[in-house]
């Protein structure tokens, strides 16, 4: 009991913080001007440790920096295609930092990745993996498959194993080899092919409606309308999930943007028109 | 949670695993394959930290298949397959970042006419087995099998065996696993029977 | 002419020639002899020693035989000192591979890895090449009796009956011409010491002189081989019922 009491009442505790201050302190008192050259290095001993210490709420809830993570983002493919459908807030800790996140990153006009964990991680290695994929293109002479493009991304981050690094994704494309493809990659280093998935701290509530009305043979419009749908009972429900919803189609010329609906208006939206949500008051 | 199982009988060793990727509360996907092709005759299966498992099968498939391409195609045995990838774990144990990956090798030497079954598990421990399985699922089934089991059986009275030992777990373990791939290894190499 | 690019064995010399490997293949052929023979039931090694002295205080082990791992021997031609460098690394390389593996290394295997070294030294500057030739005498599942030879430029090959060193080629000759395919054991033991009689320049062959191994499966434990190096005696008595002694003096009388 005591324990725990401490680890959640005192940072001050952590190993990693005060070793930190330690050598801020040392380096503070030494004014003399150095006159030969230096190599800057980390003032950290384990960086890995580091960065667990003080951005993994989990163990810290103390911890200075919070990673943004709540988030609900979905893809599922059907006979036209794919749709992957995503809320837009991103939060650090209890604090709503932004409802205007985009959250599916364009890697190129065929290609698209979802964002769910680290804002950052997955915005920096994903345009990133856009890179890889144009390089790819010019040294093959072809476009590069999905499939491979998703590898390029779960070798890249098992590289990171254990760095800290966050991410859930779905890489989602269509090539002519492959049809139209999702590959869920996270940062554990697990990549699954697959038809349906939905990732964040949301996902069990998109599952709820998914799993209940998908079926392969849906129309555009249904799968459209079944994606965002079940980012709105994600918002509902999750309170790291919100903000607007981004909706999206990918078939055999590429992704189509389908538009940006706040979930504040959609939710009345459709409630008026399910005769849904009869747990609030109008 | 996953499970993987493996019998070897007279002429052929049989392994089982389960379907069900998960992770966290979800089951992401049932229909995930936890084994690889090592060559034609030796079968991997899986568990264990995600990510871990499919780098390490993948690094150990492409090593043994490169030892075919510099050998003129000529495939190491299920003993030697299984001695190397003991090895890898061993080394891999005492490093910064160690593999956490149990498995199971299905093997049918095509020298000596017989199958085999290895054990190997994270730490680098390596046994040849008549029976053998990993995780939650070597609870219900290992005293299944100490008693069923014998010498000289076909390759459909292990079949029999097998279903035996999942519907046993179906029974009884509490999380659904979405069922299992069963896949022989015998003189005709590798296949799926469900 | 060629002194220019004697020096580093990097250099082609414009002919297209690396003088150094060629060399140590020169210092080679002026080593005792030794010659290998496969036979249908085993392997025989035979060696001449150039270094005979009373007041040479030996354990009695052979100094040109080696034995790599439980299913290999070798015998050598050109520099001891070398040799023994290049026999460390392939008894390295075999055990490790017996670790990994579990397994007897595959003979090929082993001198493909030794000549991998020997070629280094043909490539890289500022280092000679080892001037030296292996005979290696093995045993494997995938192909059962072997008999191998590898030389200085890292170049191997295997073969039915061969013989570096010294007068290599006049024994090679004699070996062509006596050696038959389905040749027992015994029978190879004393065609070795028939064409070493004949290609050594000493007058009379005695075990002080030669060297002899064979490499033979067991009869009582299936799978087990037999390495032997033979002592004194059992040469002695070889060369005695061979009868090359016998031909020799009538010879010459």
């Amino acid at each position: 009991m005591n324990s725990i009491g401490k680890q959640f009442s005192n940072s001050n505790h952590n190993n990693a913080l005060s070793e930190i201050q330690q050598i801020q302190n040392l380096r503070s008192s030494s004014h003399q001007l150095e006159l030969s050259p230096s190599i800057s290095i980390p003032p950290i001993s384990q960086p890995t440790d580091f960065l667990r210490a003080h951005t993994d709420d989990s163990k810290n809830p103390d911890c200075k920096i919070k990673i943004a993570h709540g988030t609900t983002t979905l893809a599922f493919r059907f006979k036209e295609g794919i749709i992957v459908a995503v809320d837009s807030r991103a939060t650090a800790g209890n604090w709503i930092a932004s409802q205007t996140v985009n959250k599916v990153i364009r890697i190129n006009p065929m290609l698209l990745g979802t964002m769910a964990g680290g804002a950052a991680d997955c915005q920096f290695w994903e345009t990133w993996l856009g890179t890889q994929c144009r390089l790819h293109e010019l040294r093959e002479k072809e476009r590069i498959s999905v499939a491979a493009a998703s590898k390029i991304l779960s070798n890249l981050v098992y590289q990171y194993k254990g760095m800290g690094l966050s991410m859930g994704t779905m890489i989602c494309g269509h090539t002519k080899k492959e049809g139209p493809t999702i590959y869920y990659v996270d940062s554990d280093g697990t990549r699954l092919k697959g038809d349906l998935f939905c990732v964040g701290s949301g996902q069990t509530f998109a599952y709820g409606v998914l799993d209940s009305e998908y079926h392969w043979d849906l129309s555009v419009e249904e799968a459209l309308y079944l994606g965002k749908r079940s980012i709105l009972a994600a918002t509902h429900r999750d309170a790291y999930s919100g903000g607007s919803i981004n909706l999206y189609h990918v078939n055999e010329q590429g992704w189509t943007y389908h538009g940006n609906y706040n979930v504040g208006d959609l939710f009345w939206e459709v409630k008026e028109k399910e005769q849904s949500f009869v747990n609030v008051e109008a | 949670m996953d499970i993987i199982l493996g019998i070897r009988v007279s002429d052929a060793t049989l392994i089982a695993t389960s379907k069900a990727a998960t992770r966290s509360i979800s089951i992401l996907k049932d229909d995930d394959d936890k084994t690889r092709e090592l060559n034609k005759h030796n079968l991997i299966a899986f568990t264990g930290e995600s990510g871990d498992t499919t780098q390490f099968a993948e690094y150990v498939q492409a090593n043994i298949q490169l030892y075919s391409m510099r050998e003129n195609d000529i495939e190491l045995s299920p003993k030697a397959t299984a001695s190397f990838i003991r090895n890898q774990l061993a080394t891999s144990i005492r490093s910064r970042k160690p593999y956490q990956v149990n498995c199971l090798i299905g093997g049918y030497d095509t020298k000596t006419g017989k199958p085999s079954l290895n054990w190997i598990d994270y730490l680098g421990t390596q046994v040849e087995l008549p029976y053998g399985a990993h995780g939650y699922a070597a609870f219900y089934t290992t005293s299944l099998l100490d008693k069923h089991y014998r010498e000289k059986m076909s390759i459909d009275d292990g079949l029999k065996l097998m279903d035996m030992c999942i519907d046993e777990l179906n029974k009884r373990m509490p999380i659904d696993f979405k069922g299992v791939y069963i896949k022989v290894v015998d003189k005709d190499g590798i296949r799926l029977i469900k | 002419m060629s002194r220019r690019y004697d020096s580093r064995t990097t250099i082609f010399s414009p002919e297209g020639r690396l003088y150094q490997v060629e060399y140590a293949q020169e210092a080679i052929s002026m080593a005792g002899t030794a010659i290998g023979i496969l036979s249908t039931e085993g392997v025989v090694l035979a060696c001449e020693k150039k270094v005979t002295s009373k007041l040479l205080d030996d354990d009695g082990s052979a100094e040109k035989l080696y034995i790599i791992n439980d299913q290999m021997l070798c015998a050598v031609a050109g520099m001891t000192a070398d040799a023994s460098i290049l026999v460390n690394n392939a008894r390295v390389a075999a055990q490790r591979y017996l670790k990994t593996y579990n397994e007897q290394i595959p003979c090929e295997m082993l001198i493909n890895k030794v000549c991998d070294i020997k070629q280094g030294y043909t490539q890289h500057g500022g280092l000679r090449p080892f001037g030296v030739s292996f005979l290696y005498a093995g045993y494997d599942d995938r192909y059962q009796f072997q008999l191998f030879t590898s030389n200085p430029s890292g170049n191997y090959s295997g073969w039915k009956a061969t013989s570096i060193g010294a007068n290599n080629s006049a024994a090679q000759t004699l070996l062509k011409k006596d050696y038959k395919d389905e040749i027992s054991l015994k029978e190879a033991c004393e065609l070795a010491i028939k064409v070493l009689s004949k290609t050594m320049d000493a007058s009379n062959i005695n075990s002080e002189k030669l060297e002899f191994a064979t490499l033979s499966l067991s009869s009582k434990e299936e799978g087990k081989i037999i390495q032997k190096i033979w002592n004194d005696k059992e040469i002695d008595l070889l060369i005695k019922t061979t009868g090359v002694l016998n031909d020799k003096s009538t010879g010459d009388e």
